[in-house]
């Protein structure tokens, strides 16, 4: 079964691939002007979507929907407990810094609800491939296979495959020569340049390759390569229109900004990779299978400790070798700077506040790309890595994310309700939604979070795509100058208007309703279950349930505008029309799931939301001792049981402020925008301070860029000035004043003493010579005297000195 | 003695040498002539390391993969030159210089072709490139000290030319100032070179340390060269003074040969000495802040190839000698400094990412770039995170493997970046980077390829700058956590400075310098110059075990070495005490000095809280204790 499964999601995550590379190559003659190009693309993704499935019944049919398998799950569980003893041991409340009250909590719920998986998660590991191998220090490629991975590869590959249609339609105008009416040249004209069909969806290939290697990372050095990744393939699609200057800089900001998180991560890496020596999540196998070195989750939740959060003593160790005077709280933090640095990744990835700028300047990239990229997967990215991640992750920093999800989820929210650019509003609504997700991660609703991310992941690129398709008919992202589209583009307007009410969480409560009323129900319902035991942060479900109301807002005030009311700008509206059927046959398909993804399966307990087949598969994927009460050994706060929310008395309550939230703001979006009861410039002008900081996107562009940017430039300017200005300065004066040295040198030694030693011998010769000329007088009697007197006295000196 | 790999190799590293004798027979004016022999002497080169290197040829002078062969030197060979000061030609090579010779004839070739362009004094050029390349293939052979000097002065020359003839407008200015810099380099290290020449005495050495370090060529002829230098009787007082690099490194690690004070007693080791004088002529080469200064103008003013050649091959003989020479020989010393080491390296990372950042020329951002890039290997080689009582190396190992693995990926990267530079260079004539734009649209294939080099620079994964980055980044955390956090930070300005330049050179509507109507597409020419180096981009990116499988043996090995060292100054009874002493660690520091270096373990100590922490190591370590120290090094010596 592990070789099947591995080697079909290797396929369908090699499969785009290959078709990267096929177009990256062939790309300009595959087809007329690169058509066979989209072609290429869009059969890798759909084997790889077919391959998926096929990946995903296997497992159902292995292991079930459920872990514990259902239909008669009363009579397996018991079985269950009797046979693994370890059930039972697992209230042993001795187990250090973990409240296991929930344990027969679990029990009330077991039976009809799968909470009553007993032992570890079924979950296939191994590698692939080693890319560096120092004996005892190994990064590799390889797979990290558990329901969960299942799932968001089948998620992945459906809606990147429904897009990669919907970008053939799309992407049409790339087929010949295109004039960017946004682009002026020196010259005042527009600029005209070639398609670039074949590009995009070469980016595209390259993206879904990258994304699903995330998936299916079977560590976290993997997750972080392919965590780049998506993340230059984000910036080429941002950038994809290469000639606008926003676009490009666009592109800029998200990677850049993203390598602000990846530095955090970065520190996360080195602090586990420093003191863990592994990154597999689940362990490193040597060639016969055998586990050779336990993975990061088995080292933090042992199986001897009942899967408690401890302090992986490989961190105690690292933490005694550093000469820490308390090894065991230093290793604790250890493990704090470890998670918080993963999550400090996360957070530029999904954009999370206060990373979350580059996001909303990310849609300057074609709409397909903001529904794949921006919305529905890489953004989500950072989503599924907390998830993948939490066993590691302690209280303390589930109560980091928790409180970053709930600024994000708020903040974010206020923004959209002043946006006038539909993929705007779409983009902040993701920020939005991705904090909700985060939040939910971090009050501890593990099922929650993960099943937020797989139906916002399907109605939130159905509205993407919707706008798309409205942007495709007026030729504007304003949502000023739509109104009335309705009339022209029926199935673009029913369809988005599924997708909306899928988001505000839309249904009946107890009863019924869109997938997006189960997820947020459960996250409300965890909120506030996670509020009932923590005093102190119980406010942060007031603000998440604000947010709901917000988002209903925001939503239906994005629907009104573009669909209901008078055209208002009639030149647009004239010529509007419902895009192609290669266009509007995925948002059905996505409508379809975005109404039915987490609809319960069973028609006897048809109204209880764990029952549905995807919140039963999730909770068979979750990491294993993360269902039970743990508190944190350094903030005073209890992470209380998922299934504690699942309590008739929460659920009941979040429920109902759900849909009491939600539907105030939707009443409130139809006064101002479709009753016209209010107005909307009335409104304004009531609270124009408000709104001019809401509008300006609470400046935190400006901010950052005072802050960060310009301090950077200037430090940078500063460096390259000391450069110039000191080091060489120095070093040119060194050499000046080296000259100048020899040349004093050469005067005063050289001139003067050398020199002058030299010229006095010579001045002295000639003056010998002077003084030798005088007895030269050419007169021969004189010379003859001499010569007497020389050999008179050579005669006396021989006569008398030598004789003595 | 018998050398079968005499010849080959000797006839590797002076075949270009050689080939300037028929390139002076050629016709001045022939320029197509002269460069097609120069392109075909490099390949030759090229082809000839190629060969070495595949596995499954066997030969002399073939690079062996075979498990009890990799670690240690190969196709050793060494003939007596100079036997009055004992100076031999002595070659080998093992994992850490064999990469960087196949670098080196790789991107000789490559500039080579780059070369085209250049049509003044085509033939002293060329002349000048070809011993330029003896002498960079010379330096990583050379296993005499002698020997590695000459290369590294025979190198200096025909750069200085090369830049001071064929360069920009300031080239007079950027060539003296790279002679100086290098020239202050060599000078410190002839003085460290003749310290440890007249300091060294081979007859310390045990029988397996002479046989291993090629003095005598077996185990039998030990005897006969015993008793050739005795240690005992009227002889004993005349030491065998050496040059072998590898004696040296014997003599270092297994000695107190170089544990002697200099000036004055108790004052700094002979071999501290060393370390500082060869890491600052090392590390000039390398360039780290703050004696980078002259690569910015050299490479400015260099021409195209001979910025590819500085950047791929020059800056990596700075890394090569810390890790063949420095730290060998003065294990020591290395270890007290590596913190000065890291510092450097980090330094560096940050200065020359920032500096970069600011620049408006395209080729002095490159040139920063390489600053900042080599930072890491600088960092890589000085993370010493091994310490008591464990021993643990592994990250230490990681990390050198790093460094190496960098600088060959540095080397493919900046030579490829610096190429692309000229390319545009020979075309528009400016590198203002405000006076681009739009370069994507006019020429497609060369902006892919540029895409890709630069990624590769940034750090990319799936491109050779990623491996080295990482590894280097994520092993330093062991020796210091804030020094790791601060070289985590640069990637962020490296995403900064290579994605702004992107934009500005290649994305936007139009080109907005002089000359557009030179902007062509690349000819065949240039392409055939760029892929090889998109194609080696790739192939480390991925399957970078392909060069650690040359590489890491030997470099593993280095580090075991000087591990071995390590552990032999921390006797075994030290291990007993830590317990002790680390309850001890707050109390009186001075009288805890004093009991440990009775204990002989002085410098082993893990220095709780403070080693892996930073600043106070150096504090710690700059006290004298001269003694004691030297008690256990004899003690160790001996035993």
């Amino acid at each position: 079964m592990e070789s099947i499964l591995s080697n079909l999601l290797l396929l369908a995550w090699l499969l785009p691939l290959a078709s990267f590379c096929v177009i990256l190559f062939f790309g300009p003659r595959l087809g007329t002007a690169g058509r066979g190009a989209a072609f290429v693309a869009t059969g890798a993704i759909v084997s790889g979507f077919a391959l998926s499935l096929t990946a995903l019944i296997l497992w159902v049919g292995t292991h079930g929907i459920s872990g514990a398998h259902h239909a008669d799950s009363a009579d397996t569980h018991a079985a269950d407990q009797t046979l693994s003893p370890d059930s039972q041991v697992a209230i042993d409340p001795s187990a250090a810094a973990v409240h296991l009250v929930a344990a027969d909590h679990g029990d009330a719920h077991g039976g009809d609800h799968g909470h009553g998986r007993v032992g570890p998660k079924a979950a296939y590991f191994g590698d692939w491939y080693t890319l560096v191998d120092f004996d005892r220090l190994k990064i590799t490629i390889g797979y990290y296979i558990d329901a969960l991975t299942v799932l968001m590869f089948t998620m992945v590959t459906l809606i990147a495959s429904c897009i990669h249609f919907y970008a053939m339609g799309y992407m049409h105008d790339e087929l010949h020569d295109v004039t960017d009416h946004e682009v002026t040249l020196s010259n005042g004209e527009h600029l005209k340049r070639p398609g670039r069909y074949h590009r995009f969806f070469q980016y595209l290939s390259l993206f879904c390759f990258s994304m699903l290697g995330i998936v299916v990372a079977g560590n976290i050095a993997m997750t972080f390569v392919f965590w780049e990744l998506v993340g230059i393939c984000s910036y080429f699609l941002i950038g994809f229109y290469i000639e606008r200057k926003s676009a490009s800089t666009a592109a800029n900001k998200a990677f850049i900004v993203n390598r602000v998180g990846d530095f955090g991560m970065i520190i996360g890496l080195m602090a586990l990779w420093g003191s863990l020596g592994t990154f597999s999540f689940g362990g490193e196998k040597n060639d016969a299978g055998d586990i050779v070195k336990p993975g990061m989750f088995a080292q933090a939740r042992a199986e001897t400790d009942h899967y408690a959060l401890k302090t992986p003593e490989a961190m105690v160790e690292s933490a005694r070798q550093m000469g820490a005077e308390d090894p065991e709280h230093t290793g604790h933090v250890l493990l704090i700077v470890a998670g918080l640095g993963i999550f400090c990744g996360c957070v530029g990835k999904s954009a999370q506040f206060p990373l979350h700028v580059w996001l909303p300047d990310a849609m300057e990239g074609p709409t397909p790309v903001s529904a794949l990229v921006h919305s529905a997967t890489m953004v989500a990215a950072g989503v599924f890595l907390v998830g993948r991640f939490y066993p590691m992750f302690t209280p303390e920093v589930l109560l980091t994310i928790a409180i970053i999800g709930c600024i994000t989820l708020f903040m974010a929210a206020t923004i959209a309700i002043t946006a006038t650019d539909i993929k705007r509003v779409l983009a902040y609504s993701t920020l939005s939604q991705l904090g909700y997700m985060m939040f939910a991660l971090g009050v501890g609703g593990w099922v929650a979070g993960m099943l937020h991310l797989i139906t916002h992941a399907f109605f939130k690129s159905l509205l993407f795509m919707c706008s798309g398709s409205v942007i495709h008919a007026v030729h504007t992202n304003e949502m000023t100058q739509m109104g009335g589209l309705r009339r022209k583009m029926p199935i673009t307007a029913y369809t988005m208007l599924v997708g909306c009410l899928a988001i505000i969480g839309a249904g009946v409560p107890t009863l019924v309703g869109l997938s997006g009323y189960y997820s947020k129900d459960a996250i409300l319902a965890q909120a506030l279950h996670f509020g009932k035991n923590n005093a102190a942060w119980d406010v942060m479900f007031y603000v998440a349930a604000a947010g709901a109301a917000i988002t209903a807002f925001y939503m239906f005030r994005l629907w009104f505008m573009t669909f209901i009311g008078q055209p208002r700008d009639p030149s647009r509206y004239d010529h509007a029309h419902e895009s192609p059927r290669v266009m509007w046959m995925p948002l059905v398909v996505l409508a379809f799931f975005a109404i039915f993804v987490a609809t319960p399966a069973d028609i006897e307990n048809f109204t209880d939301p764990t029952a549905s087949p995807m919140v039963q598969l999730l909770e068979q994927a979750r990491p294993d001792g993360t269902g039970i009460d743990f508190s944190g050994q350094l903030a005073g706060v209890m992470m209380p049981a998922e299934h504690g929310s699942h309590d008739e008395e929460i659920h009941l309550a979040a429920g109902m402020i759900a849909f009491g939230t939600a539907m105030f703001g939707l009443l409130l979006a139809c006064c101002l925008y479709w009753w016209r009861i209010l107005d909307p410039e009335e409104v304004r002008s009531m609270f124009a301070p408000i709104y001019r900081f809401l509008r300006n996107k609470w400046w935190f562009d400006e901010l950052y860029d005072a802050i960060f940017i310009r301090p950077t430039l200037f430090c940078g300017r500063c460096i390259a000035q000391c450069d110039r200005g000191a080091i060489d300065w120095l070093i040119d004066h060194l050499a000046i004043w080296m000259r100048s040295f020899t040349a004093g040198f050469d005067r005063w030694i050289d001139r003067l003493f050398v020199d002058g030693l030299i010229n006095w011998v010579a001045q002295r010769t000639y003056a010998l010579g002077i003084w030798l000329r005088k007895p030269q007088t050419g007169r021969l009697r004189q010379y003859v005297v001499f010569i007497v007197v020389g050999t008179m006295a050579m005669y006396l000196l021989a006569t008398f000195g030598l004789t003595n | 003695m018998d050398n079968p790999t005499l010849w080959p190799l000797t006839a590797l590293v002076f075949l270009p040498a050689a080939a300037t004798l028929v390139l002076l027979l050629l016709p001045r004016d022939n320029h197509e002539l002269i460069k097609r022999v120069s392109l075909f002497v490099t390949v030759i080169v090229f082809v000839a390391t190629v060969i070495m290197a595949l596995p499954g040829i066997t030969g002399a002078a073939h690079f062996s993969l075979d498990a009890d062969a990799v670690a240690e030197m190969q196709a050793v060979f060494q003939v007596s030159w100079i036997p009055s000061f004992n100076i031999e030609y002595f070659m080998g090579m093992d994992g850490i210089s064999f990469p960087l010779l196949v670098l080196t004839a790789f991107i000789g070739m490559l500039a080579m072709g780059a070369s085209w362009p250049i049509t003044k004094h085509v033939k002293a050029y060329c002349v000048l490139f070809l011993l330029l390349e003896t002498g960079m293939l010379g330096v990583f052979l050379a296993l005499d000290f002698f020997l590695f000097y000459v290369f590294w002065e025979v190198m200096l020359l025909p750069m200085y030319f090369l830049i001071g003839v064929w360069g920009g407008p300031r080239r007079e200015y950027a060539a003296i100032k790279f002679f100086l810099y290098t020239l202050l380099g060599s000078v410190l290290m002839l003085i460290a070179i003749l310290m440890l020449y007249f300091n060294s005495d081979l007859r310390q050495l045990s029988d397996e340390q002479l046989v291993a370090a090629h003095v005598v060529p077996d185990q039998q002829s030990v005897a006969a060269w015993r008793s050739a230098n005795p240690a005992d009787g009227a002889a004993a007082d005349v030491p065998r003074h050496t040059f072998n690099i590898l004696a040296l490194q014997q003599l270092g690690q297994t000695t107190d040969q170089f544990s002697n004070s200099v000036f004055t007693e108790g004052g700094k080791s002979i071999q501290w000495w060393a370390f500082v004088l060869l890491f600052i002529g090392f590390v000039i080469k390398v360039p780290s802040v703050p004696v980078h200064t002259w690569l910015p103008d050299a490479h400015v003013e260099a021409p195209t190839p001979i910025s590819m050649i500085l950047a791929g091959v020059l800056l990596k003989m700075g890394g090569y000698g810390i890790i063949r020479i420095c730290y060998p020989i003065c294990p020591e010393a290395a270890y007290d400094l590596a913190w000065v080491v890291c510092f450097i390296g980090v330094v560096s990372m940050v200065y020359g990412a920032f500096a970069a950042l600011a620049q408006k020329d395209f080729k002095r951002m490159v040139a920063y770039s390489s600053v900042s890039h080599m930072g890491y290997v600088v960092l890589g080689l000085g993370v010493w995170s091994a310490v008591a009582p464990s021993f643990n190396a592994d990250y230490w190992k990681m990390g050198m493997n790093g460094a190496m693995f960098q600088m060959i990926a540095h080397g493919i990267s900046s030579a490829g970046m610096f190429f692309l530079v000229g390319v545009i260079y020979d075309r528009v004539h400016h590198r203002e980077l405000d006076k681009f734009g739009g370069l994507f649209a006019k020429m497609p294939v060369y902006s892919g390829i540029a895409i890709l080099i630069f990624f590769a620079g940034l750090g990319l994964p799936g491109l050779c700058g990623f491996i080295g980055e990482v590894l280097v980044v994520l092993s330093a955390w062991n020796f210091s956590m804030v020094l790791a956090i601060i070289s985590a930070f640069v990637v962020i300005l490296t995403a900064a400075y290579i994605l702004w330049a992107l934009q500005r050179v290649y994305l936007g509507p139009e080109y907005k310098g002089p000359h557009p109507e030179a902007l062509t597409p690349i000819t065949p020419r240039e392409w055939s110059i760029a892929i090889p180096l998109c194609i080696f981009a790739i192939v480390l990116g991925v399957y970078p075990q392909s060069l650690f499988n040359y590489m890491s043996p030997s470099v593993d090995h280095t580090v075991d070495a000087l591990v071995e060292w390590q552990q032999r100054q921390a006797p075994a009874a030290l291990a007993e005490d830590d317990d002790v002493q680390r309850e001890n660690a707050d109390r009186d520091r001075v009288l805890r000095r004093d009991v440990e270096s009775k204990s002989k373990g002085e410098r082993q100590q893990p220095a709780p809280a403070q080693v892996r922490l930073g600043w106070n190591r150096a504090s710690h370590d700059a006290l004298p204790e001269p003694e004691s120290r030297r008690a256990a090094v004899t003690q160790a010596g001996k035993g």
